[in-house]
C-alpha cells in the first residue's frame, strides 16, 4: 500500500508510466476493454490469490460456524476446523509478506487522505474495512487456534483441561463476536464491491489491473470528496 | 437479549459460556442497515445535485 501523495497523482499505483494518454472511462468502455497499454497493474498475482482464497475461508467458516446455531443442522466441525487452519495459514503469509516485504506504515492514513487533500492507492474506506476485517481475522484465528485443543484433531492432542471454564468461555466468546462482525462486515465488503462506481475495483481484484482513465477518475473523485468515505 | 450466554463452573461459579446466537441476528440486521442507509444517502444527494 501507498499512502504517500506523490505530486502526480497518476504515480500512485507505482505502476509502468510509459504508456500513452488514456481517455476518459467513457471513450474506453465505448472502445471496448482498454488496451493493455493504458491498464496500470494494482494488484499482483500472489496478492489477489490471497484475497480470493480468504474470502472463501471466511464464507465457509461463516457458513459452518453460524448455520447450525441459526436452525440448519449439519456435520460442520471438520469443515470448520480444516478451514480454519487454511484460514490461519492465510493470516501468517499475509502478516509476513506485509511486514517483511512491505512497509507497515502506509496501512494507517493522514489527516490528509481524511480531507480527500492526498491520494493514496487506497482510499480512507478501503483502509478501515481493511482494518476492521484485520482485527476480526486475527480474533477469530488465534481463539480458533486455542479451540482447536477442544477438538480431536490429527494435528493436536485434545487437551479440554487446558484452560478453565472461565477463561474456555472468554475464548468462545471473543471467537462468536468475530464471527458476527464478520457477517456486517462481509455484507458490508460485498455491497462496496458491486457498487458500480466501485466497478473499477472488483475488476482490479480480478483482474490484477486497473485502466488509467479509471485511475484518473478515482482520484478526481477522491479529491472532490465524491467517493473517499462513500 | 443479552450478549452473552452464560453457565456455571465446576464450583458453580458463574461463568460466560459465549455469545448469544440471538447476535446473528442483529449482525444481519445491521448489515441490512448500513446498506440501506448508504443507498438512501446515495438516492438523496443523487435527487439534490439534480
Amino acid at each position: 500500500m501507498n499512502a504517500a501523495a506523490p505530486a502526480n497523482p497518476a504515480d500512485t499505483l507505482g505502476a509502468d508510466q510509459s504508456a500513452g494518454p488514456a481517455g476518459t472511462p467513457e471513450a474506453d468502455r465505448a472502445a471496448g476493454s482498454p488496451r493493455r497499454a493504458d491498464l496500470v497493474r494494482r494488484h499482483a498475482g500472489i496478492d489477489r490469490l490471497y484475497h480470493w482464497l480468504t474470502a472463501a475461508c471466511v464464507l465457509v467458516l461463516l457458513a459452518t460456524g453460524l448455520l447450525p446455531h441459526a436452525g440448519i443442522a449439519f456435520d460442520w466441525v471438520n469443515l470448520h476446523w480444516t478451514t480454519g487452519i487454511v484460514l490461519i495459514a492465510l493470516t501468517l503469509f499475509h502478516l509476513l509478506r506485509s511486514l517483511i516485504w512491505k512497509q507497515v506504515r502506509t496501512i494507517w492514513f493522514t489527516v490528509a487522505q481524511l480531507r480527500g487533500q492526498q491520494v493514496g492507492k487506497y482510499s480512507v474506506a478501503q483502509k478501515l474495512m481493511h482494518h476492521a476485517m484485520g482485527v476480526m481475522v486475527l480474533c477469530a484465528v488465534v481463539t480458533g487456534a486455542l479451540l482447536l485443543k477442544k477438538i480431536s484433531t490429527p494435528l493436536l492432542v485434545r487437551d479440554p483441561y487446558l484452560f478453565g471454564a472461565g477463561t474456555w468461555g472468554i475464548i468462545y466468546a471473543v471467537h462468536g463476536l468475530a464471527a458476527v462482525s464478520a457477517v456486517t462486515l462481509v455484507m458490508v465488503h460485498v455491497y462496496f464491491a458491486l457498487r458500480p462506481e466501485n466497478r473499477m475495483y472488483l475488476l482490479a481484484m480480478l483482474t490484477g489491473r486497473m485502466s488509467r482513465a479509471d485511475q484518473r477518475e478515482r482520484v478526481r473523485g477522491i479529491r472532490a470528496g465524491e467517493t473517499h468515505l462513500t | 437479549m443479552s450478549i452473552f450466554r452464560m453457565g456455571h463452573d465446576p464450583w458453580g461459579r458463574p461463568v460466560i459460556e459465549g455469545i448469544s446466537w440471538d447476535l446473528i441476528w442483529v449482525a444481519l440486521g445491521l448489515g441490512v442497515l448500513v446498506i440501506t442507509g448508504h443507498l438512501l444517502y446515495r438516492l438523496l444527494r443523487g435527487a439534490r445535485r439534480e
